[in-house]
């Protein structure tokens, strides 16, 4: 069983209100960092390890070591919350059930940043959410954890919450930075970054919640001692949210040493695949990560067993690996089509594009319709290659990571499984009732013992 | 027909204000929106959008142009009860594609559609962050999630009798 450091306390009833979260030790970290300098604490999220959960796996303390100090210029901390990944429902959970986490994690490390007006930007969907964490600062607020001169620390600190419109592009931090200064969410070239030139032209950071929640443990138990969690570079624990067809769907709290055939097979994570199917395929880190045919996710090209952390999933390069990503970890089973998956996500990622960028522009929609056209049965063979041409156009040509995560989902699915887009253009009748299925990948299949 | 928010919503976009540094008010516009389209029947027509410029002293094309771009804004007029039912790859997996398709048959409308009687609109959503619950729609202010048809027709007998909160 995982060490849970984030969901420890997520089924205590009532772990919502400020009484019993205060009462299950919450806002000890506060107490215990407010006695500490700020550099102390930056220092002890950098010997954590703890990389950014958002996607991106960039060390959260080194992120905060870079952000600016000029005189006189308020700094500020926003906590990315816009969580729009597909696959990928963690930071909904977190804020949804223990609100005060995240809201002791973002004192703590307003504190070490120097932020005294700090933000979440919430996608605009969780409505109810909002109401949640609005009612868990006015708590904490009420009990002297916010406001002026905190514990009488002499900090002072207020957190607003601010809603978004619905654009996934927003989860991009300096896309969420235009949102938040009330403009349409383009991203912005870099330099300047925003540790340098942020919100309002101040110095900022953004993490994600999950990375600020994380801040909790690291101050209570040390930077070190959360650092022995895990396995190399994949210190502490990460929270997967594990969807598709699978019997267990929700989110799982995990130390990155268990195997993806555990944490599929197991009873206390997936507990296998549903329906008694067979897995055929995977996207492991949401959806803009490779997806993995059942042979790769499971065993890494060299033949051994994958594990849940950083470094395995992205064993063996795009070529036989895939990323951990955002953690949102979607399962296919032996009924799904690829090309109908692959579509969809071509789709995602045409509707959310800011348009900025022609290679991101254009090109999602030409994915989009060529995916539709292959799906439909009216695709031609040269059209495979056309799709391969076009998302490696777009994969490093934009200002954003937005046209990479649009490129990798549909090059994986070519890379991987070429003889279903084969199949559908040479079956263009019979691929609109029925699926590829395994075929030839039967014998790739793992089957649990 | 005039267009005004109630002292109430003056005063809270007073107070969403005061949240960003003096002179940066622009900030509130997407809170405001949504302020806006909540009061004034779940979209904001182009007068609505002047208004709210007018609040923040902003030019209306810089409100245009947000509610343009953010999904969650509506242009148009919708329904009472605006079902968004989300068909992104992992709820596609578990079936939304059904789900719609009863809808569809159910209110006999199409996708983007409003019934005659202007209660239901219908709308396909991009990933809302469900997927482990899925199939799911949004409605107003919350999820649905693991729908059926038969959870689908209790929601819809639910919107008719008007138990729950509009947009």
């Amino acid at each position: 069983m995982s060490k849970k450091l984030l969901l420890a306390k997520a089924h205590v009833p009532g772990i919502r209100t400020y009484e019993v979260y205060r009462h299950e030790g919450g806002y000890t970290s506060v107490e215990k960092a407010l006695k500490m300098t700020t550099d102390e604490v930056v220092e002890e999220v950098k010997k954590s390890g703890l990389r950014g959960r958002g996607g991106a796996g960039f060390p959260t303390g080194m992120k905060w070591s870079f952000i600016a100090k000029p005189e006189g210029v308020p700094r500020h901390l926003v906590v990315n919350a816009d969580e729009s990944e597909p696959g990928t429902f963690k930071d909904r959970y977190l804020m949804e059930f223990i609100p005060h986490l995240l809201i002791e994690g973002m004192i703590v490390s307003s504190y070490a940043l120097g932020s005294n007006v700090s933000y979440i930007y919430i996608r605009g969907e969780y409505a109810w959410i909002t109401n949640i964490l609005e009612q868990a600062i006015d708590e904490a607020k009420a009990n002297g954890w916010l406001g002026k001169n905190i514990q009488g620390s002499g900090f002072d600190c207020e957190i607003y919450v601010q809603r978004g419109g619905g654009a996934y592009i927003c989860g991009e931090e300096t896309a969420l930075i235009e949102s938040l200064e009330g403009k349409r969410g383009n991203p912005r070239i870099k330099p300047p970054f925003p540790a340098v030139k942020g919100v309002w032209e101040r110095p900022t950071v953004v993490n994600n919640v999950e990375s600020i929640a994380a801040v909790v443990p690291i101050i209570n138990e040390g930077g070190e001692e959360y650092a022995k969690i895990g396995i190399g570079r994949s210190t502490g624990t990460k929270l997967i949210s594990a969807c598709g067809n699978i019997n267990k769907p929700g989110i799982y709290e995990i130390d990155m040493t268990i195997s993806v055939e555990e944490f599929i097979y197991s009873d206390e994570y997936c507990g296998g695949i549903a329906n008694g199917k067979k897995l055929k395929a995977c996207i492991p880190g949401g959806s803009s990560v490779p997806i993995l045919p059942a042979n790769l996710l499971l065993t890494t090209a060299k033949g051994e067993k994958r594990l849940m952390n950083y470094e395995s999933l992205s064993d063996g390069g795009f070529a036989t690996g895939s990323m951990m990503g955002s953690g949102g970890f979607i399962v296919l089973d032996e009924d799904q089509c690829i090309v109908r998956n692959t579509y969809t996500l071509a789709r995602f990622y045409r509707h959310e594009s800011c348009g900025q960028c022609s290679p991101c522009r254009e090109g999602t929609g030409w994915m989009e319709k060529i995916l539709q056209k292959i799906e439909t049965g009216k695709g031609e063979m040269s059209d495979i290659d056309l799709l391969w041409d076009i998302q490696r156009k777009i994969e490093g040509n934009t200002i954003c990571p937005l046209g990479d995560a649009a490129a990798w989902p549909v090059a994986a699915a070519i890379r991987h499984f070429r003889d279903e887009f084969e199949w559908h253009v040479n079956n263009p009748t019979l691929c609109l009732t029925e699926n590829y299925g395994l075929r030839h990948y039967a014998d790739k299949i793992h089957v649990p013992v | 027909m005039s267009i005004k928010f109630s002292e109430d919503k003056i005063a809270e976009v007073s107070k969403i204000i005061t949240r960003y540094p003096e002179g940066k008010q622009k900030s509130a516009l997407l809170p405001v929106l949504h302020l806006a389209q909540t009061t004034f029947d779940g979209w904001l027509d182009v007068p609505v959008m002047d208004y709210v410029a007018t609040l923040l002293n902003i030019e209306p094309i810089e409100v245009y142009e947000v509610a343009s771009f953010y999904s969650m804004f509506n242009l148009k007029p919708v329904g009472k009860y605006v079902f968004e039912v989300c068909h992104t790859g992992p709820c596609m997996i578990n079936g939304s594609d059904n789900i719609t398709d009863y809808i569809k048959q159910k209110l006999n409308i199409k996708v983007g559609e409003t019934t005659a009687d202007k209660m239901f609109t219908l709308k396909t959503v991009e990933c809302l962050g469900a997927c482990g619950y899925a199939p799911m729609m949004q409605l107003g202010q919350h999820y649905r999630e693991h729908l059926t048809k038969e959870k689908v027709d209790a929601i819809i007998e639910e919107c008719r009798n008007a138990t729950i909160r509009n947009n």
